[in-house]
This record gives structure tokens, C-alpha cells and sequence, in this order.
């Protein structure tokens, strides 16, 4: 099959003042369609930058990316947009939902950028969130919502619409252990189901243990690109537990309730589940 | 993106900065208000100049003067010529009223002819003239051109109190009875009436001269009132103490009295110096020729075209383009100062939207990379600057219309009269016109107001849309 992601001699020189910051020095590799890949790398590897020259946010110095028959390093900025509306989706590390709408209106945006009517567009994000587990939450605004719960209606948000390819920049960054696990789970249930390529830029090497496709960058450079066999897989999968994923969405529902039963999460307590306890597990 | 999520957008972001955007549509309301009402006293104080002059005289009518002394190659004022103006466009009526220079004779009535006045109150005019000059009639009808009454019997029109011109010739020219003023009342204060009753009274025009041998010569006609002007000294004379007859038959007067009295008619006698230049008064035709033209507006060209062929002319118009530039530079003072507060909200609604800008940032990067188009982001801070702008219109023309019911109403209120407003009118300087409203607000005033509203409201937004549009997405969403 015809790679979805096809980059070819990336590079991305950033000048720093007078200096130069060599960011990618010369990137190639391809991405299959419905593939699950994870891009790994210590800060400051260039993983990022490659994730923002994947997805049209920046332009490379050299060389170009092709998303389908598309080459996307070679778009306008309205063009890109267009092609962003119509086949790919973001989840951020920080949410990046807007404050001013409720859950339900968020996850619409990417919809009403197509100009699908107010009804329809809230139809379906709702039901997008009831997948996420979030129905009820659906009329809530970000700010009266834990950082999980956040982060899953920015994954509602990038699915919405059905895309060919999503990109997600640390989704889990901001999320303790077991929100991490639940919504990884999520993200690869839902991505295999609608068959959409997923690429994910993480520097946790083990969340990439679920993974299809490793790409590992070290300065600026493909350090390694492997397919994993359906043996790692189960074991990563495994080692992750996001497989449990129906047994996590009851122990998600009963969290729900403590969180409610215990303080309701209003202004004031949104730090704490913004930066709850992250377990930092360095990749070796 | 659909139309109605953009204004959903822009509005719910209006809304959610409420105090802010209350502040900035106020500096638009203040803008809009001090130009529509300076605006609206200009329009006043032209309506009421248009009123004053219209009571001065009749705004379309030209009148041309035509000396007989002067200028050689001024054409001749006559019947051709007036043909000529009255096929002009525009033109609906032209009439001399016609004197001639050498007609000797009294009107008589009483019995025997005891009532006497001469006849230097007629003027001969085109009948049918009269009617579209605007005269009005007190009494009877006007006269036609092809009216005809017999042998010896002329039509006349006479002023409202020409019979006062009646003059008792049994008394002595000393005496306090020989005549009659109009206004003169009894020792009971009730007035006295004249000595002649027009619509009784049987008049007589009598050509008189002497032949050379002491011999006097008459002749006599009847003149027949079939109409009685209502006296307007702003319209003419003659309406008040004159007496109009046919143009036609005040040529044949004339000529019946140069047959009787033998005499041309009377060429180049009076010399006249000016400048040193010696001039001959030479026969150049009618002159007094009146013009009345359709509508005011159209005053101008008429006028222009007749200064063309060397006539010289009065109208209203030049004192009303004259009081109507006035006004127009006392409005341009005023609403220049008003454009200044408007500016002043310009400046307002940019600085507000920029710092929306700022504000949403981020958002419009979240916008940007979840595939927002840049004109629907330009378009939705547009509408943004667009709606301040109507807003702050729409409360202005509200303000405006109770400021001008104020200033309206304010000297009646206040002062019962003078006081107040000639003070608010020393204000307002040159604007000041006596009477009627000293503020009028017209519809397309209201129209015009909001269009122009809206307008700033967008053009101050252009920039700050563009600089939303020209912010990177992936810097935006980077910021916290």
C-alpha cells in the first residue's frame, strides 16, 4: 500500500540571533495508512519540529512532506487550512480547548469550520463525547473539568470529523499514570476503528510500546525506524494496560463520581487536576 | 463556515467583554450624536433661510435690468428676445411690465370725472404671465389675451389699494380732503373708504396733449377691472397701489397717443456720464422683464444663460448660494470637530479589537490549526468592528433625535422665547436663523449616519482583523 506520510530530506534550520539551530537535518520516512506510529526523542531531538512539519504548522527549510498525493510543505496558508479542515486532526499537549464554549461546542469547531449547521455539528459531538464517556458533561465549560477529562474532549475534538491522519503533540504530557492509560486506550480503540493513521510525538518510550511503527529521532536525525511485531505489541500493550479499557471506563465513571462527591471542581481547584502527579518515566 | 456562525462568534465575543465593549461603543455613540446634530442644525438653519428669503421675494423668479444707458452690445430687450428666454428650459413664464416713457394721460371716475390719478401706477405685462407668476387674486379673475370687450374698452387688473391713488379734483391741492390714505380712519377710528369703488365705479383712461396751436386733444377709453391682486410688495408694486393691463393693450395706448399727439416716439435725447465715458441712452427695448422659472434649484442656469447674452440680473438665488455656503462652512467647522470625536472612536474601536486580538491569541491559533479559514478569521473580527460601529450608531441617531427635541424645544421651554436660543445660537455662530426649528434631522441623515458608522467601525477593524489573520497558529497555541 501507498504510504499516507511520505517525508523526503526534511530539514529545518532555525535561526537563533545570528546563530543557526539545526533542528532536522535530513529526515525521510514514510507512514502507512491506519497505522498507529510514535515518534520518540529526548527534548530538543527535533521531534516536535518534525510533528509541526508533518502537519503543514511550519514550513521546512528543505526537502518535502507529502500527506496522500498532497505535498503539504508546498501549500499556502489557505490551502492548508482547507486540507487541515478536511483531513486532519490535532490533540495538544495542553488541551488547547476554547474557554468560552462548552465541551460539546469544542469538540463541534472543527465541523463548523466545514459549515455543518449548529444542530447537526452538536449532534455529533455529543455523541463523539458519550464515546469518550463524557455525555454528561457535554454543556460544561473546560474550566469546570479535570485535565483527563479535558484532554478527552480534545480527543473527541480530533475525531469528530473523521479524519485521515491525526497528529498528537504529548497528549498525554499534562496527565497522571492512569489518566494517561485510559486515554492512550482510548486514542487506539478509536483510531483502529475508524481505521485513521495516528501519529504521536511522545518522549516516553514505553507509551510507544502500543504502538505499530517507532520512529525514534536523536539530533535532528531518524535514529531508528522499525515496524514492531504483533509480539511486542501485545507486551507493550500489556505492560500499559490498554486493553482493560471497558473495565477502565467503569473505574473512569466511578472516578467521576468521587471527583464529584468529594470537591465539585470549580475555578479555584482546576490547578489540581491540571498538574496532577506525573510519574516521569525516563526513556533509557 | 456558515455566515450565522461567524455573527454567533463575534457577538458572543462582544458579549463576553461587556463592560469593554459598552466603553467603546460610547465613544462611537458620542461621534455619531455631535456630527448628525451639528448636521441637523445646518439643515434647520437652511430651511429657515429658505423660509426668510421666500418671504423676501419669489425664489425662482429672475428679474433683468436693462438700461437704457451702458454697454452697446447688450441686445435688445424685445419681444424676440423674450421669446428667445422663454424657450429656455426650465422657463415658465416671462413678462415685461412694460411703462412706456411718454404717455400722457389721467384716469378719471366719479361723476364728471371728479376722481382723478394719472396713469404712471399701469404697467402693460403678458396676460397670460400673471397666473404662473404666482400672483394671487383677492378678487375676479385674470385676464386672457384673447379676452376682448368691445371698442374702447380695455381689461385691467388693479392692486389691492390702488383706489386710494384717487385724488378729489374739487378740492384744493391744500386741502387735508383732496385725498384719501389708505389706513385713514374717521374720528369714530373706522377707516375711511376711498373715493372710488372699484368693483362699482366705471374708470376712464384719458389720452390728453396739447397741439402746438394750445389745442387739447382726447381721447378716451373705459378700463374694465376683471381681477384685483392681494397686495404683496415682495411679488410687485402693482399689487398694492398699481394697475396691470395686456401688454398688447398698453402698445396700443401708446401708439393712439402718438397719433394724437403727433409725436415719435422719443429717440436719443438724454445723455448720461459715467467714468468720464459720455453714453446715449438709446431704446434698447423692455426694461423690466421678469422670468419665472420651475424650480428653485434651476434658478441658476436660467440666470447664467441670460448673463450670457450681457443683461444684467437680480435673483434670490445668489443670496441663498451665498447663505447656503455659509452655512455649509459654519457646518464644516462644526462637523469637523464632530469627525474629530468620531475619530477619536475610530481610534477607540482599533485599540479595543487589537487587544481582543491579543486576548484570543491563542484561541486564534487553536482556530488556525483545527482548519479555520484566514478570510472567515478576518471576516468575524470585521463583524466584530462592523457591530461597534452600528451599535454605537444606532444609540447615537436615538441621542441625536433627543438632543434635537431639546434644542427644540429649549427656548419655548426655558425663556418662552428670545432668550435661550439667540443665546444658543450666538453659540453656534453664523448658524442662527430666526424662527422656525434650530435642528432637523431627515431620514436619509439617520441612514447616512449609520452607514458611515458601520463604516468607521470596519475600516478601524481592518488592521486588527489582518493582524489576527498574520498570527502564526503554532505560535499561538504555544502561548499560555
Amino acid at each position: 500500500m501507498a504510504p499516507i506520510i511520505r517525508v523526503e530530506h526534511l530539514r529545518k534550520v532555525y535561526r537563533v540571533g545570528k546563530e543557526k539551530v539545526v533542528a532536522l537535518n535530513d529526515v525521510s520516512l514514510a507512514v502507512e495508512p491506519g497505522e498507529f506510529c510514535c515518534i520518540v526523542g529526548a527534548s530538543g531531538s527535533g521531534k516536535s519540529t518534525l510533528l509541526n512539519q508533518l502537519a503543514g504548522l511550519e514550513k521546512p527549510t528543505r526537502g518535502q512532506v507529502f500527506i496522500g498525493r498532497h505535498c503539504i510543505s508546498e501549500m499556502d496558508e489557505n490551502s492548508l487550512a482547507k486540507f487541515r479542515q478536511a483531513h486532519l486532526g490535532f490533540i495538544f499537549q495542553s488541551y488547547n480547548l476554547l474557554g468560552s464554549m462548552t465541551a460539546a461546542e469544542n469538540v463541534a469547531l472543527p465541523l463548523m469550520f466545514q459549515g455543518v449547521d449548529r444542530k447537526t455539528r452538536l449532534e455529533l459531538a455529543k455523541a463523539e463525547l458519550a464515546r469518550m464517556g463524557l455525555a454528561s458533561r457535554a454543556d460544561h465549560r473546560p474550566t469546570e473539568m479535570s485535565g483527563g477529562q479535558q484532554q478527552r474532549v480534545g480527543i473527541a475534538r480530533a475525531f469528530v470529523c473523521k479524519p485521515k491522519v491525526i497528529f498528537a503533540d504529548e497528549p498525554t504530557g499534562n496527565l497522571d499514570t492512569v489518566t494517561t492509560r485510559k486515554v492512550l486506550g482510548r486514542i487506539l480503540k478509536m483510531a483502529k476503528e475508524n481505521g485513521i493513521t495516528f501519529v504521536m510525538v511522545t518522549h516516553e518510550r514505553e507509551l510507544a510500546g502500543c504502538a505499530d511503527r517507532v520512529v525514534t529521532i536523536s539530533d535532528g536525525n531518524v535514529q531508528s525506524d522499525r515496524v514492531l511485531t504483533e509480539e511486542e505489541k501485545a507486551a507493550g500493550r500489556a505492560a500499559l494496560g490498554v486493553d482493560q479499557l471497558e473495565d477502565l471506563d467503569v473505574a473512569d465513571a466511578l472516578a467521576h463520581e468521587k471527583e464529584e462527591s468529594g470537591s465539585k471542581p470549580t475555578r479555584n481547584s482546576k490547578h489540581l487536576f491540571k498538574n496532577p502527579i506525573k510519574i516521569k518515566r525516563n526513556a533509557k | 463556515m456558515k455566515i450565522s456562525d461567524l455573527l454567533r462568534l463575534s457577538t458572543d465575543n462582544l458579549r463576553r467583554r461587556k463592560g469593554r465593549t459598552a466603553l467603546t461603543i460610547i465613544g462611537v455613540v458620542v461621534g455619531t450624536c455631535a456630527i448628525v446634530v451639528m448636521i441637523s442644525l445646518g439643515i434647520a438653519t437652511n430651511v429657515n433661510n429658505e423660509a426668510m428669503l421666500a418671504s423676501w421675494g419669489d425664489l425662482t423668479q429672475i428679474q433683468i435690468y436693462n438700461y437704457a444707458y451702458g454697454a452697446t452690445e447688450t441686445p435688445t430687450l424685445n419681444d424676440e428676445m423674450l421669446n428667445q428666454i422663454r424657450a429656455l428650459d426650465h422657463v415658465v413664464a416671462v413678462t415685461p411690465y412694460y411703462q412706456p416713457n411718454d404717455l400722457n394721460g389721467t384716469i378719471l371716475s366719479g361723476k364728471n370725472g371728479r376722481y382723478e390719478t394719472g396713469v404712471w401706477q399701469c404697467y402693460g405685462a403678458d396676460p397670460d404671465a400673471l397666473e404662473k407668476m404666482g400672483f394671487d387674486l383677492a378678487d375676479g379673475s385674470f385676464f386672457t389675451s384673447d379676452m376682448s370687450l368691445g371698442k374702447n374698452k380695455i381689461p385691467v387688473m388693479v392692486g389691492e389699494n390702488f383706489a386710494y391713488n384717487f385724488e378729489d379734483t374739487r378740492k384744493s391741492y391744500n386741502s387735508g380732503k383732496r385725498q384719501i390714505y389708505q389706513g385713514q380712519t374717521d374720528a369714530n377710528g373706522n377707516p375711511v373708504q376711498p373715493f372710488v369703488d372699484m368693483n362699482k365705479d366705471k374708470m376712464t383712461l384719458r389720452l390728453s396733449c396739447t397741439d402746438n396751436n394750445g389745442k387739447e386733444k382726447k381721447q378716451d377709453y373705459e378700463l374694465v377691472v376683471v381681477g384685483t391682486f392681494v397686495s404683496d410688495y415682495s411679488k410687485h408694486y402693482f399689487t398694492d397701489s398699481g394697475m396691470v393691463m395686456r401688454l398688447s393693450d398698453m402698445k396700443m395706448l401708446e401708439e393712439a397717443y402718438q397719433k394724437l399727439s403727433g409725436t415719435q416716439k422719443r429717440q436719443s435725447q438724454s445723455y448720461m456720464i459715467s467714468n468720464g465715458v459720455m453714453m446715449q441712452e438709446k431704446d434698447n427695448g423692455y426694461q423690466e422683464v421678469y422670468v419665472k422659472v420651475d424650480e428653485v434649484d434651476n434658478v441658476s442656469d436660467v440666470e447664467s444663460w441670460i448673463k450670457d447674452q450681457g443683461y444684467e440680473t437680480y435673483s434670490m438665488t445668489q443670496i441663498r448660494e451665498d447663505m447656503q455656503a455659509q452655512v455649509a462652512k459654519s457646518q464644516m467647522i462644526l462637523g469637523g470637530t464632530a469627525a474629530v470625536a468620531l475619530l477619536v472612536a475610530a481610534l477607540n474601536i482599533a485599540n479595543t479589537m487589537t487587544m481582543a486580538i491579543y486576548e484570543r491569541t491563542k484561541e486564534i491559533g487553536v482556530m488556525k490549526v483545527l482548519g479555520c479559514e484566514l478570510n472567515n478569521i478576518r471576516t468575524m473580527f470585521l463583524f466584530e468592528a462592523g457591530a461597534i460601529g452600528l451599535l454605537g450608531g444606532i444609540v447615537g441617531v436615538a441621542f441625536s433625535y433627543l438632543l434635537s427635541f431639546i434644542l427644540n424645544n429649549v427656548s419655548s421651554l426655558m425663556m418662552g422665547g428670545d432668550g435661550m436660543s439667540s443665546g444658543l445660537l450666538d453659540a453656534f455662530g453664523s448658524l442662527g436663523a430666526s424662527g422656525g426649528q434650530i435642528s432637523i434631522i431627515p431620514l436619509w441623515l439617520v441612514l447616512a449616519a449609520l452607514a458611515f458608522s458601520t463604516l468607521v467601525g470596519l475600516v478601524s477593524g481592518v488592521v486588527p482583523a489582518n493582524r489576527a489573520v498574520k498570527i502564526s497558529a503554532l505560535e499561538a497555541i504555544r502561548r499560555e
